[in-house]
């Protein structure tokens, strides 16, 4: 039956999309199914070639990306007093954007799989870091106590009670990398590799190959739905037990005092600057194009460079808060919806998975013709590219409401509103917050990619103008500055979700 | 009409072979002991670097001793970053690029030009066309913001207020134009509108050259290090450089096929590579390039292209150009 109303759907889907293309010929702007399934039927070998190299990629980068967000994860839960210092680092890193990172990888590794393979790890590590580690801290009290009364220490705790706790939320983090590491690769290859579907992308954009851009899009969105779909099947296999209620008593705040947070913070500061400094030099990188700490502030010392960059700054915020709440939203509120409507589940999923893995470039031009150049477009621009990790997350955070309440709602005849309003959407709000975390640093990235591509304002112009003019010093003061509005804004996120979950989800503040 | 350059492979064969034969017996296995270049492309391969590719094909760089390796340009790959470290001798780059570098503290000197002329061009509908810089009024052009200084220069040029232009930023794709989001576009002469005319889209071109924006374009940047300590090497790999784009004169077709045949990955379109390659033809070939030879420069074009160079906010002198290897390959 299932089966049946599936191939209904998709036929349905199909006649649509080939009328809209049809109706849309003279503009090139739409390929249908059927021009599609010609160019690939045409073109196979060279397709086939592309998507092996950028799947090998991928998968490269997705073993190493999440390896590395395991690892990070593990040594916080280890030690909770590093989890400020690597938080931060691991939020930094993330915010480099591929203008910078582009050319210090290219030179490091030369020709080669190198820079694709890493920008696949850097595109997952944050967002599998950030989830994991909230699976890591969904333990009952009851647990940990008991670990505690016969005697065992942290190493113990991680591996009986906390890991195991965490393979939901593990998950999480794997399958929104999924397609992330697909994107990664694929806009890696725009660092100069030879091969690959990014590059055919871009020639097909180009080069008005409607058909061929549409038959990229639809080999790179079939993979990665393919790859999410596999670890969704893991998922299932490797978490049968029904989510428990997790006892959590409320925590004394011993809030540091604020000389030791102001210490804190200035070590952070100092170390960053070190390891910036020492990992430019250690690489012997040309200083040409690989700025240093005292380059910048140098540079921002003038006040007409100073004055530039917040003058862009402030017209990268007027679009970055809006596009960061749209997609939020945008993920919590299909979360809900799929929650309370699952056939709508599988007619989305499959259109949101392919927003995340197709380029942007890709992406663009249909929504700028559908919302406009301005500020809906622009918006609209931002939230497609974040509100993926968000609807991942939250389906998840859903799923983890307790049997036993579910059962309690049943018994009484709740309706599925009253379900959803007061078990469900409690049960998701660690992992809204950790997707709200992780929104920080993409929606600003997001926002500068916007920018070149539709506004023409702001600091993703500022950057992009480092292409012509080698302007350095601006680019990596443009990611300093990108750098410290996302800590800060990260900062303030984490405040409200401490405030939040320390009457919903306390297990979170440990 | 354009003469043949006199350049010739017999020729350079000729005026070295004195050289390899002494080389060729003192090391047996010369064809192992090439010595490695990377020369790094400013964009995707494609026929826009054809003469490169023929020079690769036909051995002009190994029977000088070099092996060469061509990296690929892209969106993110830009060209100075190489050069400057030295993991690429020479690099593909142009007059405006290198003198921001520079500025930028960039050690570059611009040392030969393949596109004698800016490929720089206004693109048009035939339907709706741009036929000189007075049509740009009251027209939408989309192009990215990044080059506004280039359209500035161009109504200047012109006496044209830009104000009574509408920019549009779009991305670098001929969709926007084909889709009528906008009227006209800032891009090449050589690629956009030739995908437009293998798609069937009539369209017109403006070439910005015509109407003074004199920017040398595809320029080989070197730094003065490598000038000094690796000049031979320098003056042989534009010395295959140019017996390749010497044949590449004689026959662009087979030029576009051996781009397409050299890079199967790269999906190359047959038919816009043999447009693109014969559109390239009168920028790259002129009467100077006739007398003097493929690449060659003079301080009249040095300083037609200072003036441009500082209506796009780029004050550089003469010394940005270096033509001794240039002189050394035709000495």
């Amino acid at each position: 039956m299932a089966v049946g109303r599936f191939i209904v759907t998709a036929v349905v889907f199909a006649l649509v999309w080939e009328f809209l293309a049809r109706a849309q010929t003279g503009s090139m702007i739409i390929s249908g199914p059927v021009a599609i399934a010609e160019y690939l039927t045409n073109n196979s070998g060279l397709i086939v070639r592309a998507a092996t190299e950028t799947t090998t990629n991928a998968v490269l980068g997705f073993l190493w990306g999440n390896l590395a967000a395991m690892m990070l994860a593990v040594i916080v839960t280890l030690l909770p007093r590093s989890e400020w210092t690597i938080s931060t680092l691991a939020l930094l890193v993330f915010c480099i954007p591929l203008i910078a990172s582009g050319p210090i990888l290219r030179v490091l590794f030369g020709p080669g799989p190198g820079p694709q393979i890493t920008l696949a790890a850097l595109a997952v590590y944050y967002t599998t870091f950030l989830a994991f580690l909230v699976g890591l801290k969904a333990v009952s009290q009851n647990w940990t106590d008991l670990m505690g009364v016969y005697g065992r220490g942290r190493v113990a705790t991680l591996f009986t009670v906390r890991l195991r706790a965490s393979v939901p939320y593990l998950f999480v983090g794997l399958q929104i990398a999924a397609p992330a590491a697909f994107l990664g690769a694929m806009i890696g290859e725009f660092t100069g590799a030879e091969r690959g579907l990014g590059v055919l992308t871009l020639r097909a954009m180009r080069g008005l190959q409607t058909d061929a851009t549409w038959s990229l899009a639809c080999v790179s969105a079939g993979i990665a739905m393919l790859g999410y779909g596999c670890l969704g099947a893991l998922r299932r296999k490797f978490t049968p037990h029904a989510p428990v209620i997790l006892f959590s008593p409320k925590r004394l705040d011993l809030g540091r005092s604020i000389t030791i947070q102001l210490i804190g913070f200035v070590s952070v500061v100092g170390l960053v600057f070190v390891l910036w400094q020492g990992a430019m030099d250690a690489f012997g990188l040309n200083p040409f194009f690989a700025k240093r700490p005292g380059d910048i502030f140098r540079f921002l010392s003038e006040p007409a460079h100073l004055n530039t960059l917040l003058a862009a700054l402030g017209a990268t915020l007027a679009y970055a808060v809006p596009g960061y709440l749209a997609g939020l939203g945008l993920g919590a509120g299909l979360a809900i919806l799929l929650m309370l409507w699952p056939p709508v589940a599988r007619a989305t999923m499959p259109i949101a998975i392919a927003l995340r893995a197709v380029p942007i470039i890709t992406t663009a031009p249909l929504l700028v013709l559908a919302f406009g150049r301005g500020f809906t477009g622009t918006v609209a621009i931002v939230a497609v590219m974040i509100f993926f990790p968000t609807l991942v997350a939250c389906l998840q955070g859903l799923r983890q409401t307790p049997a036993q309440i579910v059962d309690l709602f049943e018994s009484y005849g709740a309706s599925r509103f009253q379900l959803l309003r007061s078990a469900q959407i409690p049960a998701m709000l660690p992992a809204l917050f950790a997707s709200a975390r992780m929104a920080v640093p993409a929606a600003l990235l997001a926002v500068t990619t916007a920018e070149w591509l539709a506004t023409g304002r702001g600091i993703g112009v500022l950057m992009a103008l480092t292409s012509s003019t080698s302007d350095y010093n601006m680019l990596w003061s443009c990611v300093v500055v990108l750098c410290l509005v996302a800590v800060v804004s990260y900062a303030f996120v984490a405040w409200c979700e401490k405030k939040v979950l320390g009457i919903y989800a306390n297990e979170q503040l440990a | 009409m354009i003469k043949p350059v006199h350049l010739t492979r017999r020729f350079f064969l000729q005026t070295s072979a004195a050289g390899f034969a002494a080389s060729a017996t003192a090391l047996p296995a010369l064809a192992a002991n090439l010595q490695p270049v990377t020369f790094q492309l400013s964009w995707l391969h494609s026929v826009q670097f054809g003469g490169s590719y023929i020079a690769m094909k036909n051995g002009y760089w190994s029977d000088l001793g070099l092996d060469v390796s061509l990296a690929q340009g892209g969106p993110n790959a830009p060209v100075e970053p190489p050069v400057v470290s030295g993991t690429a001798l020479v690099g593909i780059s142009a007059a405006d690029y290198t003198a921001a570098a520079v500025e930028q503290g960039a050690p570059f000197k611009i040392i030969a030009v393949a596109m004698q002329r800016n490929p720089f061009a206004i693109a048009s509908l035939s339907g709706n066309p741009v036929n000189e810089p007075a049509d740009l009024i009251g027209k939408k052009i989309g192009m990215a913001v990044a080059n506004t200084p280039v359209l500035q220069a161009l109504c200047t040029l012109n006496g044209i207020d830009i104000n009574q232009i509408e920019i549009v930023p779009t991305q670098y794709d001929p969709a926007p134009l084909v889709s009528g989001q906008v009227d006209c576009l800032l891009c090449w002469e050589t690629d956009l509108p030739v995908a437009m005319t293998v798609q069937g889209v009539e369209n017109t071109t403006m070439l910005m050259a015509d109407y003074g924006y004199a920017v040398h374009s595809q320029t080989y940047i070197a730094t003065e290090e490598s000038l000094t300590e690796r000049r031979d090497t320098l003056v042989s790999l534009l010395k295959g450089e140019v017996m390749g784009w010497n044949d590449y004169y004689k026959d662009t077709d087979a030029a576009a096929a051996l781009a397409v045949e050299m890079f199967p990955d790269a999906g190359l379109d047959p038919e816009a590579q043999k447009l693109q390659a014969a559109r390239q033809v009168p920028l790259m070939f002129s009467d100077l390039t006739a007398e003097h030879g493929f690449g060659w420069f003079t301080q009249d074009t040095v300083a037609e292209n200072i003036e441009t160079l500082g209506l796009l906010g780029r004050q550089v002198t003469a010394d940005l150009w270096d033509r001794s290897v240039l002189e050394e390959v035709y000495g």
